[in-house]
């Protein structure tokens, strides 16, 4: 049984949401893929519509749950993502030079970005655990620490930088965001500082390439600096109005790369202009400032650390995608969340919002209503 | 959860809404940098990726002369290019369309080899050719159809109508003059390409906007202008000169009904021939008229009453000295009255008649008449010529300037200072462009007669007209300029030219010029023929007026001007010198009524319906019946007079009037 507080506190804004920017997606993504629709690309739409509705499956289930429950599960979703990434470096399928891919039977999914969710639970768990106001300093952190290196060495063996840095960025978030002592935060930030060269060297040679392209675009336009700056064409050719739907020529003429998935925003400025890539970005800022609410009104110290988690997935992913397909940022292969094709990256992500719903749904019971609910 | 523990989520939820949205705002200034501020260069880049653009000649209007015949008419030829990046086998497909283009197989390759998107391979070829290498189906070679400037008169009217380039823009003569009205819009061969080189667009010409194209009606008439070249052109092979000009012009509206300029040029290969033969020296080349100012004189004295045409002067026996120098006469005379002095063109004479008048009034007559001023025709480069002013002007230059010498006009001032005098008395504006009509038939413009001003009275006009006809007499200087049927009043003019190297006037080299109109009473024509240095005997009268009779007499004969009786039968026409009128051009003259009434009889059946029918056909169809067609607006015919089904034996000539289509 349902109480039907539940119903009337269902966050129907943030479906609206959701179901508005899903719609935007499908419109976007039917252009990107117009001028491949013989060689597939109307496949990948019906695709994407049936992973939307998957996504969507995955949302209410979310949803139907206390997320209390979930303090609980942290752990052994948490084992459960380190294992499976293993097993993708074990036998993971090899796309362009890395292994990021597990297959289960016919679908195929990437760990990486079932990982980015149970490191923001564990870390929700772990910090939510402590009451009081006190700031955690270098010595408090050593588990969250090692709970975030693991997965992400393992994800930049496959190698996957950009999830890597995310899921870093990430869990850097939600520490500030926990208090931790200004002591701590410049160790930590010295000690980062002092890795870098060390880092640097460790890179593999295209990823060299990509930080050297950002910081100099022009040195090889066609080669390294291609993506970014057909990106950059495409978006600044768009002008305020844009050149209207399937119209773009950077994208129909497959100048743009990875035109449905990476750089699905390029797309969207391309024919939509500034006018179109400031709602759509405006729309992102509405999720995030809304999921910001949820955090501020969450009843418990676990549902605000996670929620916050949440809002710091999608405001990075953000971020990350639009900053680096207008070459703000260097080139690491972040989709942007709830536009960008893909499976993985979508169901994760509606399950992720499916939470932050779960938590807005629930801010205003008890524990004692929680209990006799489950 | 503590309240305090609350307040310190929410304080740390606003300082991470500021954060975020410090990084939205970031990522919002960046879109608006890169779509605002940046947005035409990146723009311009996208476009350059995908366009290759290649503009083709744009269209041209036609040019017609007054009869609707085509002077300059554009048509379509095809071009073949290629996409070198896209032609894998570049050798095999060089041998192909060598075969069909026959053109040197290397040459081809050399093209196919170019690092270029896009090369022309051979441009303006008939469209058979094209259609053959359509037929081959090769990969990355295309064919399009350019227009190409043709003038299918070749040599006719070429000085006035100028050419235009190879990119079909106007280069000289009317077709750079009114370029602006001719060219029309762009054609912009565009072939857009995807980011693998991939052409998806090829050959997609942007929509033809033919409005732009403008087509000229000009006032010259192609039969005339087609004997003025022929005939001068063969006096000056005759003569062995240098060059010549003869310009027919209607007197009483100013309208150039012929311009013809030796030696002469194809303008559909003008760079065949030299620059300088380009040039429509009618208007651009400045001579010493000679004894032709004579009729000016002779206007001016009388128009100021200085002297009447019975008025005797003493010519000094042929010698005369004036300014310490000796000016001489070729026949030597005693006393001549002034329309003598005229006729036999005495220069002690006429000095004697200028120093009555004084040097200053003739000068000013000079200028009524459009000396020394620009004509304001419309054609390009007219030059204005030259006078003496009074203070410049020592005692031999003011009698030089009597009989024409030491001052320098063009022959289109001189053809129109006479047509003053044949017309009564007022100066025209001379023109060559009749009409400017647009595409869609509407006309855009109009030119019309223009008096610039009246220069003497008509009854004086008269007077020197009536003098004038005993040039042609055989007391005259000129009886080889008579045309039998018709009174013909005119001037020679045998002018010494200065040599360039002693800066005097040379013995040797002299222009030959008649200027004269016809029919004496109501003239429909004036012609001025100059003949520069002839070899041999230089006489205006014996080198200039056979041409002016040759053009005169077909002229008059394909304007169907009615030969005054009186002047065939014999009496007065017995001045005509037999010899100088050929069979040919005499004979229709001479039985031209006749033949009128046979034409007459043998129009049996009845007048056509002409309407809904273009111009060129309503021309056509009017002529094969023989009859005089009268032409009133532009576009489709819709009305005619007198009305279809009347019987042609009683009808001379028709009016029809036309109407743009589509309204």
């Amino acid at each position: 049984m349902i109480d039907r507080r539940l119903i009337k506190n269902f966050d129907w804004v943030l479906l609206l949401v959701l179901l508005l920017l899903a719609g935007i997606s499908l419109l976007n993504l039917y252009s990107a893929t117009y001028a491949i629709r013989d060689v597939g690309g109307d496949k990948i739409f019906v695709k994407q519509i049936y992973w939307f509705l998957i996504g969507f499956t995955v949302l209410l289930a979310v949803t139907t749950f206390n997320y209390y429950k979930l303090e609980q599960l942290a752990f052994p979703a948490y084992l459960l993502s380190v294992f499976l990434l293993i097993a993708v470096l074990m036998g993971g399928k090899v796309t362009s030079g890395s292994q990021r891919w597990l297959s289960l039977g016919p679908v195929s999914f990437q760990p990486s970005e079932f990982a980015k969710i149970a490191v923001v639970l564990v870390l929700a768990k772990f910090f939510g655990e402590r009451g009081g106001n006190r700031a955690y300093r270098l010595r408090d952190l050593w588990q969250p620490f090692i709970l975030i290196m693991i997965p992400c060495v393992l994800i930049l063996k496959e190698p996957d930088l950009g999830s890597a840095l995310f899921m870093g960025l990430v869990s850097f978030s939600m520490i500030l965001f926990v208090k931790v002592h200004w002591k701590s935060i410049l160790i930590f930030l010295f000690s980062g500082m002092a890795a870098a060269p060390l880092i640097w060297f460790r890179l593999k040679e295209y990823q060299q390439m990509r930080i050297l392209t950002f910081l100099r675009p022009d040195m090889d336009p066609l080669g390294a600096g291609y993506h970014i700056n057909q990106s950059k064409i495409a978006i600044g050719s768009g002008c305020l109005w844009g050149k209207g739907f399937l119209n773009g020529t950077q994208t129909r003429l497959h100048f743009l790369p990875e035109q449905h998935t990476d750089f699905a925003f390029s797309v969207l400025a391309e024919e939509w202009g500034m006018v179109g890539a400031v709602a759509l970005l405006m729309i992102y800022l509405f999720m995030i400032f809304w999921g910001l609410n949820i955090v501020k009104s969450s009843k418990d110290r676990f549902g605000a650390v996670l929620a916050f988690g949440i809002v710091a997935v999608i405001f990075w992913q953000v971020v990350i995608n639009v900053g680096m397909v207008t070459g703000l940022l260097p080139v690491v292969g972040i989709p942007l969340i709830l536009f960008s094709y893909g499976g993985s990256s979508l169901v994760t992500t509606m399950g992720v919002v499916g939470l932050l719903m779960n938590i807005s749904m629930r801010r205003f019971m008890f524990q004692e209503d929680q209990e006799k609910l489950l | 959860m503590k309240v305090e523990e609350k307040k310190w989520i929410r304080i740390r939820v606003y300082v991470v809404a500021l954060f975020f949205m410090l990084g939205l705002g970031t990522i919002l200034a960046r879109a608006y940098q890169l779509q605002v501020v940046e947005d035409d260069y990146l723009k311009g880049i996208a476009d350059k990726g995908i366009f290759a653009t290649i503009t083709l000649p744009p269209d041209r209007g036609f040019v017609y002369d007054r009869e609707g015949n085509e002077l300059a008419v554009s048509i379509q030829v095809g071009s073949v290019f290629a996409h070198p990046s896209q032609i894998q086998e570049k050798p095999k497909t060089a041998v192909k369309l060598s075969k069909i283009l026959q053109e040197p197989t290397d040459s081809i390759l050399q093209k196919l080899r170019r690092k270029r998107s896009f090369v022309w391979i051979k441009r303006r070829i008939s469209p058979a050719v094209t259609a053959e290498v359509s037929r081959l189906n090769l990969i990355g070679v295309g064919i399009t159809t350019e227009s190409r400037r043709y003038y299918p008169e070749r040599e006719i009217a070429a000085h006035l109508m100028g050419f235009s380039g190879t990119d079909n823009q106007g280069l000289e003569g009317l077709e750079r003059k009114y370029d602006r009205y001719l060219t029309g819009a762009q054609h912009k061969l565009v072939c857009m390409e995807d980011a693998f080189g991939r052409p998806f667009a090829i050959n997609k010409p942007t929509p033809p906007e033919k409005a732009g194209v403008h087509h000229l009606t000009l006032t010259i008439d192609k039969e005339i202008q087609y004997k003025a070249q022929q005939a001068l052109h063969s006096a000056v092979t005759q003569t062995k000169a240098k060059g010549g000009h003869c310009v027919v012009v209607d007197p009483k509206t100013g309208e150039i009904l012929a311009m013809a300029v030796v030696p002469q040029f194809n303008p559909n290969i003008f760079s065949k021939f030299r620059p300088d033969t380009w040039r429509n020296r009618a208007v651009t080349d400045c001579f010493e008229p000679g004894s032709t100012m004579k009729a000016f004189l002779l206007s001016a004295a009388l128009e100021e009453g200085v002297v009447s045409p019975l008025t005797e002067f003493f010519c000094e026996e042929g010698k005369f000295k004036v300014g310490g120098r000796v000016v001489h006469d070729t026949h030597e005379y005693e006393t001549l009255t002034v329309a003598d002095i005229v006729v036999r063109s005495s220069n002690i004479g006429a000095i004697k008649i200028g120093q009555k008048l004084g040097y200053e009034r003739f000068c000013r007559y000079l200028k009524k008449f459009g000396f020394s001023e620009k004509t304001g025709v419309d054609l390009l480069g007219e030059r204005a010529g030259f006078i003496r002013t009074t203070k410049h002007a020592r005692t031999i230059d003011q009698a030089n300037l009597y009989f024409g010498q030491g001052m320098s006009t063009t022959s289109l001032q001189l053809v129109m200072a006479m047509a003053a005098i044949a017309n009564g008395g007022q100066l025209m504006r001379p023109y060559v462009v009749k009409e400017i009509v647009d595409d869609a038939g509407h006309q855009v413009e109009e030119t019309t007669p223009q008096v610039v001003r009246r220069v003497i009275s008509f009854k004086t006009a008269k007077t020197v007209a009536s003098i004038l006809t005993g040039v042609v007499g055989e007391e005259g200087t000129a009886p080889k300029a008579a045309i039998k049927g018709f009174g013909v009043a005119g001037k020679t003019g045998t002018a010494q030219k200065i040599d360039p190297r002693t800066k005097a006037y040379s013995k040797r080299k002299y222009v030959a010029t008649f200027v004269g109109f016809t029919p004496v009473e109501d003239p429909k024509l004036v012609i001025l023929v100059v003949i520069d240095e002839p070899e041999g005997i230089a006489y205006g009268g014996l080198v200039a007026a056979p041409v002016f009779q040759k053009v005169g007499s077909w002229a008059l004969n394909h304007l169907r001007a009615a030969p005054r009786p009186g002047l065939l039968a014999g009496g007065d026409a017995g001045q005509v010198d037999q010899a100088s009128v050929s069979p040919k051009s005499a004979q229709p003259i001479a039985v031209a009524p006749q033949v009128k009434r046979i034409a007459q009889e043998l129009r049996q059946g009845v007048l056509p319906d002409f309407t809904r029918m273009g111009m060129r056909q309503v021309l056509k169809k009017g002529r094969d019946l023989g009859l005089k067609v009268c032409l009133k607006g532009s576009g489709l015919a819709v009305a005619q007079q007198p009305e279809p089904g009347c019987s042609l034996s009683q009808v001379d000539s028709v009016e029809i009037h036309f109407k743009p289509p589509g309204r």
